[in-house]
């Protein structure tokens, strides 16, 4: 396990941010961290970086205290910002020792992440004459200039643009190939489902929705199935209700008949089946109704 | 609470360099060495100028390059003796020196006339104002010319030189200062002691004023949420408490390092200097330097993380500024009596303590009670300013938005809440 975090209770003054809340990151997995605005994630990731610390409750980060996990830690904080003033390389090789590396290490690391990201011809100049785009690359690899074994990534998409949000998602995935665990942050559901693993859904400071994406979609589907083909016979059995969507048709099934049974009916009556999947809903959907309905 | 120390030394290194290549510290640094190369370049070319604004001010009170007419009714003072033959003409009657002043062949005519050794009357004629009168009674060349001629042949020359010249001052500090001759001691004593201080009061502020804008900066760009990630609040202070320090020293280094460059050719300034200022009272501005630096810079880094922008930040910070400037405000009760009642009460209290006693132990004997007092003092308040300080540059560092109130502060000093809102 590479983060365990045990019943974390997180207090402003009067106000719980987190309350009770608990979850494990596996290691290697895409972890998305999801709740609406003030919901405690950005709180719950400061506690685990180690920069507020918890009010009740245990966290682990590979085992250790988050304050010896440091070095193994990234973290690209939903507030952005980098020295204005500093040198592009100079930033990187900063933040890099701050993290433990020497810096000669450093500097051979931050030159080739910057060549990875087009930025190495602007590694002489100032933070400052970036582009924004070009910055939030920047901040970006900046978060794990120093090799972290884990990776916070807070809203890494917010304030991209199409072509950007394509590069930061590629660089991702990369990461997630050579086994870093990252825990992603974002409102992007679409993204969202892309990318992760497992979720947590959190909403004032509680624990709504967690575990596998795939069985969550799976538990909020509706019984219904949808089909692409030139026509439907009239009457297939085990269904209640046919409704024609977007050039599909879209059955809804009776209690306890599964989406097999419908399949096989259609192939014995000889129907062209172009396409037929489980209908699912958007992760979006589930995300609004779980908020809705609040804690699992 | 044990430091990680490669990390203090990463940001102590960082702020280092970062700072030393603003602007304005090379500017605040090379202007010492500007101004007193300035000072040489302009004293070489003016020199002979110079000379001449001197003299001719000197002579303005005394009556060099005009001739002095002389009617001597007494016969103490004819025949003139050689060495005041160009100065002094002798005229036989009185008609004769009026009409010699009339045709401006002299300015002026002393009259001395024949009971002059029981009374003292001298006449002087002149065309101009009366205050030719007190030029006359104040002519260091008159004087000589009377004291000459009237002890001439009486007593040894060595006597006549004293009588005309009684008094060569030398000046002899009490409180074990070696003597330095002449008046010009006294205003080195004074004031190269008294701008060595202020010198080092500045950089003490300029580099907790730069703690306390990086603070800001980091602040306002949001940069802070990940050097916090990454190091503890109170290594990243001490870091930058440690690389500050360096620059302010660095500046000092540069300015005494000037001054010794530049006065090569005048050695006897930096001698002067030298001998004024013990090295006793160098060691311990010293210490006073650092101590002082490390109490301010804890303090301002605390209560400036707590502003949200560069400029709440300073404006909360000036309070600390603000005592430091005491003893230069009372700087005219110290050059009267620098062991003054108000003055020792001042170097007892940690605000005012570094500023008090670095101006104070240039000028005077300070008693070695209130130098101890006050090292104490400051020893003891430098770990209460560290807890206070770190505590709140802690808490500030993620306060963004708007500043928390006193109350606020207060609460989380006492521990009854954690760090406030995000």
């Amino acid at each position: 396990m590479v983060i365990e975090v045990r019943d974390l209770v997180k207090r402003y003054g009067d106000v719980t941010a987190v309350d009770r809340l608990s979850f494990e990151v596996e290691r290697g997995e895409v972890f998305g961290l999801l709740g609406p605005n003030g919901a405690g994630k950005t709180t719950t990731i400061r506690v685990i970086m180690d920069i507020l610390r918890p009010d009740e409750g245990e966290v682990r980060v590979l085992g250790l205290p988050p304050r010896e996990a440091k070095h193994r830690v990234g973290y690209l904080p939903e507030e952005r910002g980098l020295y204005r003033n500093l040198k592009v390389l100079d930033t990187l090789v900063y933040l890099a020792e701050l993290k433990g590396v020497k810096r000669a290490v450093a500097r051979e690391r931050a030159m080739r992440l910057l060549e990875e990201v087009d930025l190495a011809d602007w590694a002489g100049r100032k933070v400052r004459d970036l582009s924004r785009g070009m910055q939030q690359r920047l901040q970006f690899i900046a978060s794990f200039v120093h090799d972290p074994e884990v990776l916070f990534l807070d809203e890494p998409f917010q304030g991209l643009d199409p072509l950007n949000v394509d590069r930061i998602k590629r660089l991702i995935l990369a990461l997630h190939e050579q086994g870093k665990t990252i825990v992603l942050s974002s409102h992007q559901m679409d993204l969202v489902e892309a990318l992760c693993d497992r979720i947590l859904l959190v909403n004032h400071g509680k624990r709504v929705l967690y575990g596998d994406l795939a069985e969550i979609k799976r538990r909020y589907a509706p019984n219904a199935v949808r089909v692409r083909a030139p026509f439907l016979p009239p009457d297939l059995p085990g269904v209640a209700e046919v409704r024609s969507e977007d050039g599909s048709f879209y059955l809804t099934l009776i209690e306890g008949r599964q989406p097999n049974e419908i399949l096989r009916a259609l192939i014995a009556q000889d129907v062209e089946v172009e396409a037929f999947e489980v209908a699912s809903v958007p992760l979006e959907q589930i995300f609004i109704a779980a908020v809705k309905e609040g804690v699992e | 609470m044990k430091l990680d120390w490669r990390k203090v030394w990463v940001v102590a290194r960082h702020e280092y360099l970062t700072n030393v290549r603003r602007t304005g510290f090379i500017i605040m640094t090379a202007i010492v060495p500007t101004l007193g190369l300035i000072a040489l370049l302009v004293g070489a070319l003016l020199a002979p100028q110079a000379r001449q604004i001197g003299e001719s001010i000197a002579s303005f009170f005394d009556t060099g390059g005009k001739r002095i007419g002389l009617v001597d009714h007494s016969g103490e003072f004819t025949p003139v003796l050689p060495e005041y033959e160009d100065t002094f003409t002798v005229f036989a009657s009185d008609e004769e020196a009026e009409a010699a002043v009339d045709a401006d062949e002299v300015e002026i005519v002393l009259v001395v006339p024949e009971d002059y050794l029981e009374t003292g009357r001298v006449i002087v004629l002149t065309k101009g104002s009366g205050f030719d009168a007190a030029v006359v009674e104040d002519s260091p060349t008159i004087h000589a010319f009377f004291v000459d001629h009237l002890l001439d042949g009486k007593v040894d020359p060595e006597l006549r030189a004293r009588l005309i010249d009684p008094i060569e001052p030398e000046l002899r500090m009490l409180g074990g200062k070696e003597g330095v001759s002449g008046g010009w001691g006294v205003v080195f004593g004074f004031f190269i002691p008294y701008f060595l201080a202020v010198f080092l009061v500045m950089t003490i502020f300029t580099s907790s004023g730069y703690l306390l804008q990086g603070v800001a900066e980091e602040k306002e760009s949001r940069v802070i949420e990940i050097v916090v990630s990454s190091v503890r609040p109170i290594e990243l202070m001490a870091g930058k408490v440690i690389g500050l320090g360096a620059l302010g020293l660095t500046q000092v280094g540069v300015w005494l390092g000037s001054v010794w460059l530049l006065s090569g050719g005048a050695a006897a300034l930096l001698a002067v200097a030298a001998t004024l200022v013990a090295p006793r009272v160098f060691l311990l501005a010293a210490v006073y330097y650092v101590l002082g630096f490390l109490l301010y810079a804890v303090l301002m880094a605390g209560v400036g993380a707590l502003g949200t922008t560069m400029r709440e930040s300073q404006q909360l910070a000036g309070i600390f500024s603000m005592f430091a400037m005491i003893p230069y405000m009372l700087s005219g009760l110290l050059f009267a009596n620098p062991n003054v009642g108000l003055a020792r009460a001042l170097s007892y209290f940690p605000l005012t303590a570094p500023t008090m006693m670095m101006m104070r132990l240039p000028l005077a004997d300070v008693p070695t009670i209130d130098i101890v007092v006050s090292i104490l003092v400051l020893l003891a308040s430098i770990p209460a300013a560290l807890w206070f300080g770190g505590r709140l540059f802690e808490i500030g560092l993620l306060i963004y938005g708007k500043r928390p109130t006193m109350r606020e502060v207060w609460a989380i000093l006492r521990g009854s809440r954690t760090v406030a809102r995000s």
